[in-house]
C-alpha cells in the first residue's frame, strides 16, 4: 500500500503523457481498459485509480486532444476515447518531453562519478 | 467472460447515485466498476465478494474526492460564462448568446469595417475599373468629303423688324373753343380753316411735318346700283349703353305697355297647375331705331313663364329709342314681368 501511494505521486505528473501515449498506440480505449493496460504492462507496478484517471481524461477532452463516443454495452454506456489530430501531436511531444525528463532524472539519481562522464 | 446481470448493475448504479457523484462522471464510473466486478467474477469470486471489494476501493470518500478533483481540474478552463451559468438552465438561450458574443462581435466589426471601406473606396474603385481616356488610346475618326448640304426648302421667316418711328405728320393747332369775355379773346389765334386741314391733322400746336401725299384711305364703298336697288350697307354694330340721358320707352308709355302685356300674356297652364308666381327678369336691347333685339331671361321662375314672357316681348312694336346727347343709341334694357294669380 505504501508502495502504491508513492508511485501515485509520480504517476500524477506523468498521467497525461501515459494516457496520450496509450491512446496513440490504440485506435480507441475506454477508461477501465486503460487501467487494465497500464496494470498489465507494468506488472502491477503502476495502478491507475479511476479517481485519478477520469478527471484527466475529461480534461484532455476539454482541451480538444481527445474525442469521445458513447456505445451501449451490456445495458450500460461505455465511453470510448480516441486521439484527435492535435492529440496525436501532443502525444508525441509529451512522450519526448517525458523521455528527456526521465533521462535527466536518471542522471541525477545516478552516482556522481557516472554522471560527469 | 461472465456478464453482470442487470439487477447487479442496478445495485451498483444505486450505490453511485447515493454517493452524490458528479453526473458527468456517473455513467463512466458505473461502467468502470461493472468492468471491475466482471473481472473479479471471472477470477472466480462471487458477486457479493466482488461488490464488497468494489465498495472498498470506491468508498464514498474516494468518490467525493473524484468529484472535487474533476471539478477543479476542469474549472481551470472554465470561462466566466460557465461560472455564471453554473447550476442554471443553459437552454434558455442567454448562455449561448453570451458564449457566441465574441464571435458575433468579431463578425459584425469585420462586416462594418468592410462596408465602410467599400463606401469610402467606391469612387477610387470606379476610377480604376473605368479608366479615363489617355492620348494614346485608339479611337476612330470619320472624315466627310464632298458633303452635299442642302438648305431647307422653306427658309426661315425673316425676323420681324422693329417698326420705324412714324414720321411726324403735319398738324395745325386746333384746340377746343372756350367761351371767354371779349377782352380776353386771343386775337392771334384763329381756328383752322378747311383749306389748312385738307393736308394736315388737327393738333395741339402748329408744326411743319411731313406732308404725306401717299396716304391711301380706304375707298368709300362703291355705290353701284345696277338694278336700281340701293346697296345695303351693313350698319356698324354700335356701342350698347346701359345708362343714357333719355331711357327708351314703350310707345305710349308704361300704361300702354301694361295693357299690351295684359292683352298678350297668357298664364302658362304648367305654372297654373304648380301655382307658380313671381317675376321674370328679361333683358333686351332697344336699338337706335327702336327695334327690340337679343331678348334674354336673366332670372326666371320656370314652368313656361320665362318662355311666355320672352315671346310677348318679342311681339312688342318698336319702342321709342333711348337718347344720348340728343342722338338715338342702342340701350340694354331690363324689364321685370310679374306673373301673379288672382
Amino acid at each position: 500500500m505504501e508502495n502504491s501511494a508513492t508511485s501515485n505521486e509520480y504517476v500524477r505528473g506523468t498521467l497525461k503523457t501515459i494516457v496520450l501515449n496509450l491512446l496513440a498506440e490504440h485506435d480507441r480505449m475506454y477508461g477501465y481498459e486503460i487501467t487494465q493496460e497500464v496494470k498489465d504492462r507494468t506488472g502491477g507496478a503502476i495502478a491507475l485509480t479511476f479517481g485519478a484517471l477520469y478527471p484527466v481524461l475529461h480534461k484532455l477532452e476539454q482541451e480538444g486532444l481527445l474525442v469521445t463516443e458513447s456505445v451501449e454495452v451490456d445495458g450500460r454506456l461505455r465511453k470510448y476515447y480516441s486521439l484527435t489530430q492535435p492529440g496525436n501531436e501532443a502525444a508525441r511531444n509529451k512522450t519526448n518531453d517525458l523521455e528527456r525528463f526521465l533521462d535527466a532524472v536518471r542522471l541525477l539519481l545516478a552516482p556522481r562519478g557516472l554522471a560527469t562522464e | 467472460m461472465k456478464r453482470l446481470q442487470e439487477n447487479r448493475i442496478e445495485q451498483l448504479a444505486k450505490y453511485l447515485q447515493g454517493s452524490k457523484l458528479d453526473p458527468e462522471l456517473y455513467s463512466e464510473i458505473l461502467d468502470h466498476l461493472a468492468c471491475e466486478a466482471e473481472e473479479r467474477l471471472w477470477d472466480g469470486s462471487s458477486f457479493e465478494q466482488a461488490y464488497e471489494k468494489i465498495l472498498d476501493s470506491a468508498d464514498l470518500q474516494t468518490l467525493h474526492h473524484l468529484s472535487v478533483d474533476h471539478k477543479t481540474l476542469l474549472a481551470m478552463e472554465k470561462s466566466l460564462d460557465d461560472i455564471v451559468f453554473e447550476n442554471r438552465n443553459k437552454q434558455y438561450g442567454a448562455y449561448t448568446l453570451r458564449k457566441s458574443y465574441g464571435q458575433t462581435m468579431q463578425k459584425s466589426v469585420l462586416l462594418g469595417v468592410t462596408l465602410f471601406l467599400l463606401m469610402v473606396l467606391l469612387p477610387n474603385l470606379y476610377a480604376t475599373l473605368v479608366p479615363d481616356k489617355k492620348p494614346g488610346d485608339i479611337g476612330f475618326e470619320v472624315e466627310f468629303e464632298n458633303v452635299d448640304i442642302r438648305p431647307d426648302k422653306a427658309p426661315l421667316p425673316e425676323p420681324i423688324k422693329e417698326e420705324e418711328a412714324k414720321p411726324v405728320e403735319k398738324t395745325v393747332k386746333s384746340v377746343s373753343l372756350t367761351v371767354v369775355p371779349d377782352n380776353q379773346v386771343d386775337v392771334e389765334y384763329n381756328p383752322p380753316v378747311v383749306e389748312e386741314l385738307e393736308a394736315a391733322q388737327p393738333g395741339g400746336i402748329t408744326q411743319d411735318g411731313l406732308v404725306d401725299v401717299n396716304i391711301i384711305t380706304a375707298p368709300a364703298p362703291a355705290v353701284t346700283a345696277p338694278n336700281g336697288v340701293a346697296a345695303e350697307v351693313a350698319p356698324e354694330k354700335e356701342k350698347e349703353y346701359l345708362l343714357v340721358d333719355q331711357r327708351p320707352e314703350f310707345m305710349g308709355g308704361n300704361a300702354a305697355m301694361g295693357s299690351f302685356l295684359q292683352k298678350h300674356l297668357r298664364y302658362p297652364s304648367q305654372a297654373v297647375q304648380a301655382g307658380v308666381e313671381g317675376r321674370v327678369f328679361l333683358e333686351f336691347t332697344v336699338g337706335n331705331d327702336g327695334k327690340i333685339e337679343n331678348v334674354k331671361t336673366i332670372k326666371g321662375i320656370g314652368f313656361g313663364c320665362d318662355e311666355e314672357a320672352e315671346r310677348v316681348v318679342k311681339l312688342m312694336p318698336d319702342w321709342k329709342p333711348g337718347k344720348q346727347a340728343g342722338t338715338p343709341v342702342r340701350v340694354r334694357f331690363t324689364l321685370p314681368i310679374v306673373f301673379k294669380m288672382n
